[in-house]
Formats: C-alpha cells, sequence, structure tokens
C-alpha cells in the first residue's frame, strides 16, 4: 500500500542495480532533495543556521567516515584530526589567495594524503590495534596543531576563515551558507549511494567481510584499504574546511579534538554502519539531541516554575541523552538505519503480509 | 441616561486601564543576560559560583527596584563545552532578544567571536577567549574586564622583582605551564620580560590534564628557580603541592595563576598550603562587602540562589566582580542614554566606566575605548592558613610590553 511493487520487475542487471529499486524510495528521496532545497524559505532561520547547517556538514563528514569503518570495515579513531588537516590547508590556502573552489580541493587533498600516510603506517594491523594506532594519529595532529603557531594562527590558536566565495559570488548570508552545505551533502549521499553498485563499493565489502578470503578472490586488500581511507579522508578534509568556511568562521584545535573524534564514530554507530540514511539519522542524534533535549528541559521546568539549581538542570539533559542511546541500541544494535529498515519492511507489502500470520 | 453614563464610565475605566497597564509592562521591561555556560563538562570548576553570583546580584538588584526600574533577567543555559551547541546558544538567545553575552569557556567563546562581532552584540569574556580582545579598537564588541594572562605573568614578575629587591639579573624564575594553548599564552610576554630585566627563564611543560608532574618537578629540583610562576588549572596546583614536597621546593615561592580555589586549597589540606601565592584580580573571602551583603541579605535565611558553600570560593566572588561591572555599565546605560538599552549604549557604558571595583571586590577597572580590559591590575595575595592574605597593593606593570603583544596579535584580526 505504502510501496507499490505492483509492476516493478527487475528483467535485467542494469535495471537490478539501481539505486532505488521501489519507486517510493525514489520519492521519498526526492521529496526531501525537494524539501532540502525549499529549507530557507520554509525552516525559520534559527533552525537553518543552528541545527539544518551543522547536521549537513557533520552528515557529511560521518559518511566519509562510514566508507572506511562501515564499508571497509577498519575501525578510525583519528576522523576528526584528518578533518583538522583539510580545514587548515583550505584555509591557509584561501588566505594566501587562492580561490575557494581550489582551496577546498586542496583541504581535501591535504587530508587525503596525511590520512593515507597514516593508512599506510596503520594497516599492519587490523582490528582494535588499528583503532589504537589511528587514535595515535589523533594525539599526533593535536600535539602538532598545539605547537605550530604558523599552522593555528598565533599564541591564541584561532585562525580567521576569509570570507567564503565560491563561483566569484561572495557567501555571506545564512541562505548561502546553508545551500554550500547542502550542496556538499547531497554530492557526498550520491557518491556513497553509487558506490554501493560499483567495482570498488564490493571490494571494499568483501575486504570489510574477510580480507584474506578477498585476497584469495583476486581483490588486493592493503590497495582497497588504502584507497578507503584517501577517499574518506578527502570526504573528510573538505568538510572540516566547509565547516569553519560556513559555521565557526575561525578554526581552534579544540573543533577536532579526540572528543570530536569519538562523537562522529559514536554518530556512524547509532547511526548504522554502512547506512546512508542511518549517518543522517545518527548524526541529528548524537549533534542535535543533546540541544534540542536541553531546551526542553529548561523550558519545561521553567513553566512549571520548579527551582532547580542550573547546574542539576545541565545534567538531566546528558543523563537523558545517554539514556537514549542505550535505549535504542538496545533495541536496534545494527543502528537507527536498520531500525527504519525494519519499518519500511514491515509496510512494504502491508497489509498483506500481516495477514498471513 | 445613567446607563449610559455607566457604560461610558466602565469604557473610561477600561480605556484608563489598558493604559496603565502597558505604561508599566514598559517599565518592567527587563534587562537581559545571557549565560550560556559549560555546566557539564570541563568548566564546571567555575561555572556554578559565577551562574549563582549572577542570580543574587541580579536578585539584589531586582529587589531595590532594578536598574532604573527595569529588571535583570539572568538566563542560564548549558552549552557542554561544545563549541556547536554554543553557537546554538547565542543563535537562540539572540532571537529571543538577548545583546549581552558570556560563554565562559574559550573554545565556545573562539566559535562564536565572529557571530557576535558581526552582530554587534556585547561579548563579556572576563579570563576565557583570546587575550588580545583587550584592544577596543579591533574588538569592539567585546569586554574581557580583567587582567589578561599576559599582563597577570608580567605583573607576576614584577612582584618577584620587588621581593628580590628590585634586581632581576641574576635571578632564576620557572615556568610550569598545560602544554596547550593556555598554558602557552604567557611564554611570549616572560621571553621579552626575560630579555628586558636579564633573568633566566626556565620553562616546564605539563601534559594535559596536569596531573603527572614528576618530570617537571625533577628538573625544578636540579634549576633550583628563585620562584615558579604556574599556569595549571584547579587540580594540577594540588599535583604540584604533593610535588613541592617531595622536591623539598618551598611552597612561598609557588605563584598560582588566578584559578586557584578554596576545593583546591582543601585538597591540598589548608595546613600544608600555608604560604602558597597566588595572582588575583578579585578579591577573595568572605568579608568583602558585596559577599557579606548576599550572605547577610539571603543567605541567613537560606534564600539564595544555591548552595551556600559556593558562595564560600573566590570564583564566587569572580561572578560578583563580572557581574557588578556588568550590571553598573547597565545603570550607567539607561541613565545617560535612556531606554532601551541597546548594544551601541551598553557599549558606551562600559568604555566610560572608570575606576570601578565593585565594592572592592575586584581590582578598580577603567575601561576606555582603546582598552576593555580596563587596566589589567592584580595583587598576589598569600595563603596563611585559614584566609589569603594581600601582599601587595593592585597594580599593573611592563604595560608597553604588554600592548605590544597584544597589538601585535590583533592587528591580525579582521571581521569579514
Amino acid at each position: 500500500m505504502f510501496y507499490r511493487l505492483s509492476g516493478v520487475h527487475h528483467a535485467n542487471y542494469v535495471s537490478d542495480s539501481r539505486i532505488f529499486k521501489v519507486p517510493a524510495d525514489r520519492n521519498l528521496a526526492v521529496f526531501v532533495l525537494l524539501f532540502g532545497l525549499a529549507a530557507p524559505f520554509i525552516v525559520p532561520s534559527l533552525y537553518l543556521n543552528s541545527y539544518m547547517l551543522p547536521w549537513l556538514i557533520w552528515t557529511a563528514a560521518a559518511l566519509g567516515l562510514n566508507l572506511v569503518t562501515g564499508w571497509a570495515g577498519q575501525l578510525h579513531l583519528g576522523y576528526a584530526a584528518v578533518m583538522a588537516v583539510g580545514a587548515y590547508a583550505s584555509i591557509h590556502a584561501a588566505r594566501f589567495g587562492i580561490p575557494w573552489e581550489f582551496a577546498l580541493i586542496i583541504g581535501g587533498l591535504a587530508s587525503s594524503v596525511i590520512g593515507s600516510l597514516f593508512a599506510f603506517a596503520a594497516l599492519r594491523v587490523k582490528g582494535l590495534y588499528l583503532a589504537l594506532t589511528t587514535l595515535a594519529m589523533q594525539f599526533v595532529m593535536d600535539w602538532v596543531l598545539t605547537h605550530s603557531p604558523a599552522i593555528t594562527g598565533g599564541s591564541h590558536a584561532s585562525l580567521q576563515s576569509p570570507t567564503l566565495a565560491l563561483l566569484g559570488q561572495d557567501i555571506t548570508s545564512d541562505t548561502g551558507y546553508y545551500y554550500v552545505a547542502f550542496g556538499w551533502c547531497v554530492l557526498v549521499t550520491i557518491f556513497m549511494l553509487n558506490l554501493k553498485r560499483t567495482g570498488l563499493g564490493r571490494a571494499l565489502v568483501a575486504v570489510r567481510e574477510k580480507d584474506f578470503a578477498a585476497a584469495i578472490l583476486g581483490v588486493n586488500s592493503f590497495y582497497y584499504k588504502i584507497l578507503a581511507f584517501a577517499t574518506s579522508s578527502f570526504i573528510a578534509g573538505v568538510s572540516g574546511a566547509l565547516l569553519v568556511a560556513t559555521f565557526f568562521f575561525l578554526a581552534a584545535p579544540e573543533q577536532f579534538s579526540v572528543a570530536v573524534s569519538i562523537q562522529v564514530l559514536a554518530m556512524v554507530i547509532v547511526g548504522g554502519l554502512g547506512s546512508i540514511i542511518g549517518s543522517y539519522m545518527g548524526v541529528a542524534l548524537i549533534l542535535l539531541v543533546p540541544g534540542i533535549v536541553n531546551g526542553l528541559v529548561s523550558g519545561s521546568s521553567q513553566s512549571l516554575g520548579m527551582q532547580i539549581n542550573v547546574e542539576t538542570l545541565a545534567h538531566i539533559p546528558n543523563a537523558v541523552y545517554g539514556a537514549l542511546i542505550v535505549i535504542i541500541l538496545l533495541i536496534e544494535p545494527l543502528g537507527l538505519g536498520k531500525l527504519y529498515g525494519n519499518i519500511r519492511d514491515y509496510l512494504m507489502v502491508w497489509p498483506f503480509d500481516q495477514l498471513r500470520k | 441616561m445613567t446607563l449610559k453614563k455607566h457604560i461610558t464610565a466602565v469604557a473610561l475605566t477600561t480605556a484608563l486601564a489598558a493604559t496603565a497597564t502597558v505604561a508599566s509592562a514598559q517599565s518592567e521591561e527587563p534587562i537581559q543576560f545571557g549565560l550560556c555556560f559549560d555546566l557539564s563538562k570541563s568548566y564546571t570548576f567555575v561555572t556554578p559560583q559565577v551562574a549563582q553570583a549572577a542570580q543574587d546580584l541580579a536578585m539584589y538588584v531586582n529587589d531595590n527596584g532594578g536598574i532604573e526600574g527595569h529588571p535583570i533577567e539572568i538566563i542560564v543555559r548549558d552549552h557542554g563545552n561544545e563549541p556547536q551547541r554554543g553557537v546554538e546558544c547565542y543563535e537562540q538567545l539572540k532571537r529571543d532578544g538577548v545583546f549581552i553575552f558570556n560563554f565562559m569557556s574559550t573554545p565556545v567563546t573562539n566559535a562564536v567571536l565572529p557571530r557576535a562581532m558581526n552582530d554587534e552584540n556585547i561579548l563579556m569574556q572576563s579570563f576565557v577567549g583570546r587575550g588580545d580582545a583587550v584592544d577596543g579598537e579591533v574588538f569592539e564588541w567585546v569586554f574581557p574586564v580583567g587582567p589578561t594572562y599576559w599582563q597577570q605573568a608580567a605583573n607576576d614578575v614584577a612582584f618577584i622583582k620587588e621581593q628580590l629587591d628590585g634586581d632581576l639579573s641574576d635571578a632564576k624564575i620557572g615556568f610550569i605551564y598545560l602544554d596547550y594553548p593556555f598554558g602557552q599564552e604567557p611564554i611570549e610576554i616572560l621571553r621579552t620580560l626575560s630579555e628586558r630585566e636579564g633573568f633566566e627563564l626556565e620553562l616546564y611543560p605539563v601534559p594535559l590534564p596536569g596531573s603527572d608532574q614528576s618530570g617537571a618537578w625533577s628538573s625544578i629540583r636540579r634549576d633550583q628557580p628563585d620562584y615558579v610562576i604556574s599556569w595549571l588549572l584547579a587540580s594540577g596546583h594540588v599535583v604540584a603541592s604533593k610535588e613541592m614536597r617531595r622536591n623539598r621546593f618551598p611552597i612561598d615561592r609557588y605563584i598560582a595563576v588566578n584559578w586557584f580555589n578554596e576545593v583546591d586549597i582543601a585538597n591540598i589540606g589548608a595546613e600544608e598550603a600555608t604560604g602558597i601565592l597566588r595572582g588575583t584580580n578579585v578579591a577573595g573571602g568572605q568579608e568583602v562587602p558585596l559577599v557579606r551583603l548576599m550572605l547577610d541579605t539571603y543567605y541567613a535565611d537560606g534564600n539564595g540562589s544555591g548552595p551556600e558553600s559556593l558562595v564560600r570560593d573566590v570564583y564566587y566572588n569572580t561572578g560578583l566582580a563580572m557581574y557588578s561591572t556588568a550590571f553598573e555599565a547597565a545603570r550607567i546605560a539607561v541613565a545617560e542614554d535612556g531606554w532601551p538599552l541597546t548594544p551601541e549604549s551598553m557599549k558606551n557604558a562600559y568604555e566610560s566606566l572608570s575606576g570601578f571595583d565593585g565594592d572592592g571586590v575586584m581590582a578598580p577597572v577603567t575601561v576606555t575605548p582603546e582598552d576593555h580590559g580596563g587596566g589589567g591590575k592584580t595583587r598576589i595575595e598569600q595563603w596563611d592558613g585559614e584566609a589569603w592574605v594581600p601582599l601587595t597593593d593592585w597594580s599593573a606593570d611592563y604595560l608597553d610590553i604588554v600592548w605590544e603583544v597584544i597589538k601585535e596579535s590583533s592587528e591580525s584580526f579582521s571581521v569579514e
């Protein structure tokens, strides 16, 4: 009923490897895309610039991490460090006078190079050892940033980003920033959607499932792991640069600290490894829910006229938020993406499937 | 006829009442202060005290007629030290009509600074954020009233010079610091001062979070500096005191940064800490008139905005210092430029503060359009086992060197 499957036949490989095999999915995607395009005109500016914009940029970043962790199966605890490389490289490039289009690409490439350099060293080990090696990368990056004023911009360690300008157009309005973030997120999403259908995507999945089995099948697992790291680092670099250019307006090392790395990993895990829609949901949960719950709690305590200590008031949302993550992962260990998938599967041939039981 | 009269009378009264309500509502329009604080992560050692001080002081002002009849409203929100949530808090309160903000966190202040500068909203940032923001010609909307870390370090050196009979030429000063921007900030100024005064400067970096200092103190034992200036936070001082005892370094040669409170003293042990020094711009203890006033007016019968234990903490005094300055500025603004209070009038009022010391709660500040820090005066206090005893008067030294560094740093900032 919700997903009309009648008349949907896949008689050849091309049709079977479509991105959206069911028209309803495509329609939903188109609807979301249109909503995203129209958002600046229908969403109040507060929600646009302090909720939706960071959400989209972080989603792009989380999708990049999902590529290396969800698809290629390599645990990465230094993702924020890679974002920092991109952010600082692009801002320095832009400050140097290079147009932003190229500055962003330079940032992405710089991240790619440093990210894969680390991967070279890191890929001699697997699993938890890889996690620790990437964590070490994060600490190395933190140290380099706090000890090189030339990179981070003087003793205050804050580097201003020049005004963003794309295609000869200065971008200074909330709407402009939003569209930049939206465009980048859509680009990354399209890339990830297509990844599933390509040889690269299948090779990555093979490597994830069992790297030596993949090697027996003729998939060079080392090469594909490096490729996964390089690609995800590129996405991280550009996302980091855009985060600074459209949201923070200046880069500081704390914006890319180890806590942020863990946060991005949490976004990917709560959202669901290897799930695209899950990444969107995971980012929303980790990034936005603390603020929203905080607003709700302080609002309700105010309207109820309760005299709660400010400190207690600040800790209640944290407890609620923590409990929310635990509950979600208990209900569905595969994350929010799978939760959505379950609902979709349930409704797929509703109500006929249910009648049979 | 009588009915008609009656109706007219009712209508008139209603109309009059309505006008009266409007008038009173107008005079009661509140002055809002946005406190987006980190109440749940890294800055919790100071934010509850500051928030409570702001609420108490606002309560006192409101009970005594408000600011020219306008009540003060303190809005406290948590941002968990996450820049993203700080921006969200700023954007939200901005839309609620707040234009005086305080974030009490360096990462969040840094993230919000470009927005506040662009929107021309007042940003209070005493003790946090970039030090060069005292340069009022560049950072027009930022008011870091109080000393910068540069000025504080310079004042510490001036104190040492005084103790060593005015000659630093063969002195040795150690600097122990957390090895990240907060701790690294004073290094440049100390290097410049060491060149001018001829003392030897030894640096002892300590990795975050400051719980392992054994290496640094072994070097200090070897180098035997005359004084050690310390840029550590909270428990870092407790660890340092243990190491001082282990390495036989006299505790009365240890000058702590202003982030050193009663909780840390209790953790060291009140007796054990006797002699330790602290540089500060805020008078500690409960005998300060404003603190006494709060204790007598509200806490004596349990009506304070929070637990009394938080009042007996120097960070409460710090909060009173910040907000008495802000309220005074608001008062001047409304008195001079009238209602409504605007960011512009608030800024002008801030810049006209002269010799204001919150009835002795802090060093007198004179804010000017050039100097938003208010002069950067501090003093050195010593713990005598029961209370902090001031050893010097409020003063600011080496202003030329400090301002050179401020100017050099601030000139690279521009609003885009």
